[in-house]
């Protein structure tokens, strides 16, 4: 589809939205026709089709009589919502979308969930639209400390999907002991049996603070690089026993890993069935992340978006999200909501932190590029792959 | 002395290969066996309990499901479009040799002594070079073409190698117009080879991964969707219908077993007919 | 310009066709039948190749630019040896110790088949064949789950006592049985065992019985009936096995993943994770370069060496 009629679409989503809806009215002719040019320009100006791709299991599904959030939203706003699931990497997913977005053309979902420094390289590529935020009243619900965070300085093209923090995740039946700290992850007595996470900032996070280096303010490549040798040495050792992604819950579960650099909200999840694997914000500190959602640019179903944000900064409808998933959740009032669902979870200080919990936390300086790159570089020659 | 040496060697050897048959099926019984999995929370790892849910209700995973069916309408069309393009190479093959056969020879062969990550990864770079194409459906389908056309033709030429094409000689000498003969002298002679390098092609287009890999944007076929889902979670889901796909291939050798042997009956009665009614 | 010269010849062929004459027309019609099948592999194999090489020499606009300038950057060559020599390295040794075993655990199934198996042949053959309709991922994901920590193989060891001869054979690694090099090597070579196996029990299923029986006759041992006898005429068959599973399994990348660790990956996992996670194509590129060079120069001179003209 060429550029003008986007453009113009946008200028005039009204106009376009009454002329689908029309020709929808006229029957078989004009059932080809909308098809048609959602076919070419994927769903009209301001339409009513929403596609959201999300990291996986990280909304409240609709099981045990339970509706869940996505059947929810669409009920309440009659939003046609296609929520997929495949963001499982950062750099992997850049590595598919930069294909496109470098040349200008769209990508097929409206709404996606980076972590926040990648969001932050997105915004400063030009890759994403300013989110509809005039339309989102239910912004004003956001927690302070993401109102105009430093990956997004104006605030105006990132809301926060969840928010967490990676800690130290062991299995008590193998390491026969609790953890406390990040230096359990180098004992000898694991050998093998410590897992990493392949997303630098929190593996490298865990390691630079555990060598008293503030994460906040880090700027240089070369205030890092002692904490790379140890990682790097760690790896030659044989220490390590692999670097994953979302999958270290499997080796963690069965026994493969007797403890690993973790999130949050995985940990708790597994909850009740497994009371062996347990989660700790480790004493010299923890990362804290955030996933933010962001418009992709040539998004057209902003009106969609708009009442998705406003659906899921709703405290009540929050409650629900931060119930099942277990992670930080960006939306004021959400913790009034879940005491009245799950007394024992809104006290949780892994998913709503004390002041104790919370001074542990610490959350990534912006790298700037030629930095950042010398981190990924460093980081990609460890991991081996 | 000698013979009871020899027959422990004999028994030695057939417990060996008994063992590799063991060997070979180990993942399989596991795979199988974890389909009737009933797991506890999220992950299938753990043997829990026993359940037929899994199989009662096997396309209850939407994106899996969907991802299937991707792989299958890919299949197809790469197979279909494959599958003409290999025979016709292997036609004109196999008939002469002519100037530069051997070069040609060569090019059908390189696909299958490249490395599949050099072919997938090559590829890719050659879409990413333009902006005609997004990656997609349409990508995956040109490289399993790619890749099947080697395949095909080759599977194709050993089938019908040293046939009499002197009956197509026969036939045209007889009046018979090239479109009629290729209807009944010649298609009819090349069908059963061109079938199962059609059969084959669909297999390898279904099953590939790496280089679909690096040529799928945000397209997920079944491969892809269950690298995706090891990433997180399998569902019992996955062998469940691993398992179905086991079986139906298990039914189809059964089948093809039967009825080659029939065929083959068939051909030996068919030939004089040919020429007889030329 | 090597489309150029594609798109050159095949005006030729369509000029010569039309204006030729009957005679040139005999001459092309083999041409005219492959044209489509060939261009679509000229597109798409010849031209890949040509534009991965010229990937490969080239240096990005910027990090995150999908803009590729051509400079002569040898430099991605020079970092694909020192950065990752230890992946080619791994990458030739694994599939070259799991070639072996393929042979070693291939060739005496085969034999059983071929020269036993007797009405029962192709029902064998077929059992051997059915573990590979299931899924290559899905395979190697249940040997993951096999060869677990606290899986069945590592508990029977343990049972029986056999732990610590596997860890003296370097097989088991601090009770791991997984995430060890054997891990990668051993999924290695099942994952492409059928790919030994059937060329060799194609090769003997094709020996004259008479052959073996007239070397008997001729009071040879067994042994060397078949030394003599059967094995080489098995040659042909193991060399076809050896270069489809030496070929595939130097660029796996699928094996080292799921059941290697941090220092057993392969030159197929750097080439996917700069390629599909860090974006630097050149070096990826470059990477991908070396490995089809390298692969191409071993097989033609196991060819010369060992080869037959009976490959394809």
């Amino acid at each position: 589809m060429n550029k003008s009629t986007n453009s113009g679409a946008r200028r005039n989503p009204w106009t376009r939205r009454e002329f689908l809806m029309r020709s929808g009215a006229l029957g078989v002719a004009g059932l080809s026709l909308p098809a048609l040019l959602a076919a070419c320009g994927g769903g009209g100006g301001g339409g009513n089709a929403l596609v959201f791709d999300n990291w996986p299991l990280y909304i409240d599904p609709s099981e045990d009589g339970l509706v869940g959030s996505v059947e929810r939203f669409a009920q309440a706003s009659g939003v046609d919502l296609t929520y997929t699931e495949s963001y499982n990497d950062n750099d992997e997913y850049f590595a598919k979308i930069q294909p496109l977005l470098g040349n200008d053309k769209r990508i097929d979902p409206d709404l996606i969930a980076p972590t926040f420094w990648m969001a932050g390289r997105l915004i400063n590529l030009g890759w994403v639209d300013k989110l509809p935020l005039d339309k989102v009243p239910n912004k004003s619900n956001l927690e302070d400390n993401y109102v105009k965070p430093p990956w997004d300085p104006t605030g105006e093209y990132t809301m926060p999907w969840q928010a967490g923090t990676a800690g130290i995740a062991y299995n008590i039946d193998v390491t026969g002991r609790e953890l406390k700290s990040t230096a359990d992850l180098f004992d000898p007595a694991f050998k093998g049996k410590i897992g990493m996470l392949t997303e630098m900032r929190d593996t490298m996070g865990l390691i630079l603070m555990s060598q008293g280096i503030d994460i906040t303010t880090i700027s240089t490549f070369e205030e890092a690089a002692a904490a790379f040798d140890v990682l790097e040495k760690a790896k030659a050792d044989g220490q390590i026993r692999a670097f994953t992604g979302n999958d270290y819950i499997d080796d963690l579960v069965s026994g493969n890993y007797a403890a690993c650099v973790g999130w949050s909200g995985d940990v708790l999840q597994l909850g009740k069935d497994s009371p062996n694997i347990r989660f700790v914000v480790p004493e010299e500190g923890g990362t804290l992340w955030a996933d933010v959602m962001v418009m992709p640019k040539g998004t057209e179903n902003t009106d969609a978006v708009a009442k998705w944000l406003d659906f899921v900064y709703d405290p009540v409808e929050a409650a629900q999200i931060t119930t099942y998933v277990q992670y930080f959740s960006p939306v004021k009032g959400v913790q009034e909501e879940v005491a009245k669902l799950d007394p024992e979870l809104a006290e949780n200080p892994l998913v709503f932190p004390d002041a104790a919990t919370a001074s542990r936390l610490k959350s990534w300086a912006n790298l700037s590029d030629d930095v950042d790159a010398q981190f990924a570089d460093a980081f990609s020659a460890i991991t081996g792959a | 002395m000698n013979t009871l040496r020899s027959r422990i060697a004999r028994m030695s050897l057939n417990v060996f290969a008994g063992l590799g048959l063991i060997y070979l099926f180990l993942p399989i019984f596991f795979i199988v066996l974890f389909s009737f999995n009933k797991p506890k929370g999220k992950y299938n790892i753990v043997w829990q309990e026993f359940t037929f849910d899994n199989w009662l209700d096997p396309f209850s995973q939407k994106s899996l499901t969907a991802a299937l069916w991707v792989s299958l309408r890919i299949g197809a069309l790469a197979t279909a479009i494959s599958t003409v393009l290999g025979s016709m190479i292997a036609l004109a093959l196999s008939r002469r040799t002519f100037k530069g056969s051997s070069a040609i020879n060569l090019l059908l062969v390189l696909p299958l002594t490249t490395p599949e990550i050099v072919l997938g990864s090559s590829l890719a770079t050659l879409f990413l070079n333009q902006t005609y194409i997004n990656f997609g459906f349409v990508t995956v389908v040109i490289a399993h073409v790619m890749f099947q056309v080697s395949f095909v033709a080759l599977t194709v030429r050993a089938r019908i190698r040293g046939f009499d094409w002197t009956l197509e000689q026969a036939a045209a000498d007889l009046g018979s117009t090239p479109q009629r003969t290729f209807r009944l002298v010649t298609f009819p002679l090349i069908l059963p080879g061109v079938l199962a390098a059609a059969l084959l092609a669909f297999a390898l287009s279904i099953d590939d991964f790496i280089i679909t890999f690096f040529n799928a944007g945000s397209t997920a076929t079944f491969p892809l969707q269950i690298y995706g889902a090891a990433r997180v979670q399998i569902p019992p889901q996955i062998n469940v219908l691993a398992s179905m796909v086991l079986l139906f291939s298990v039914a189809l050798l059964v089948v093809g077993a039967t009825r080659g042997q029939r065929s083959e009956a068939a051909k030996a009665m068919k030939r004089p007919k040919i020429k007889i009614r030329k | 310009m090597v489309l150029l010269v594609l798109v050159c010849v095949l005006a030729g062929v369509v000029v010569l066709a039309v204006f030729g004459g009957p005679e040139a027309r005999h001459l092309l019609a083999p041409y005219g039948l492959m044209k489509p099948g060939l261009l679509w592999m000229a597109l798409f194999f010849l031209a890949p190749v040509w534009s991965l090489v010229r990937i490969s020499l080239s240096t990005k606009e910027s990090r995150f630019s999908v803009q590729y300038n051509f400079a002569w950057a040898w430099e991605n060559y020079s970092r694909a040896f020192s950065d990752f020599g230890g992946q080619f390295q791994r990458a030739f040794l694994y599939s070259f110790i799991a070639t072996i075993l393929t042979i070693v655990i291939g060739y005496p199934i085969a034999y059983v088949i071929a020269f036993r198996g007797g009405r029962y042949k192709n029902l064998l053959l077929g059992l051997v064949v059915i573990p590979f309709f299931t899924s290559y991922l899905i395979r190697t994901i249940a040997w993951s789950t096999i060869l677990a920590d606290q899986g069945p193989i590592v508990s029977l060891l343990s049972t029986l006592g056999l732990v610590d001869v596997f860890e003296w054979l370097r097989i088991m690694d601090n009770g791991k049985l997984i995430n060890t090099p054997a891990a990668v090597i051993g999924g290695l070579t099942y994952n492409f065992l059928p790919f030994m196996l059937l060329p060799i029990y194609v090769s003997l299923e094709k020996i004259d019985a008479n052959l073996v029986n007239a070397a008997n006759d001729l009071y040879s041992t067994p042994t060397a009936a078949f030394r003599k006898v059967v094995f080489p005429l098995s040659l042909p068959g193991v060399f076809a096995g050896t270069l489809l599973t030496f070929i595939p399994a130097a660029g796996d990348f699928v094996n080292a993943q799921f059941l290697g660790n941090p220092n057993t990956t392969m030159i197929g996992n750097s080439i996917q994770d700069q390629f599909l996670r860090q974006n630097n194509y050149p070096v990826a590129s470059a990477m991908s370069a070396v490995l089809m060079v390298s692969i191409t120069a071993l097989v033609l001179l196991y060819s010369r060496l060992f080869g037959t003209e009976e490959l394809v």
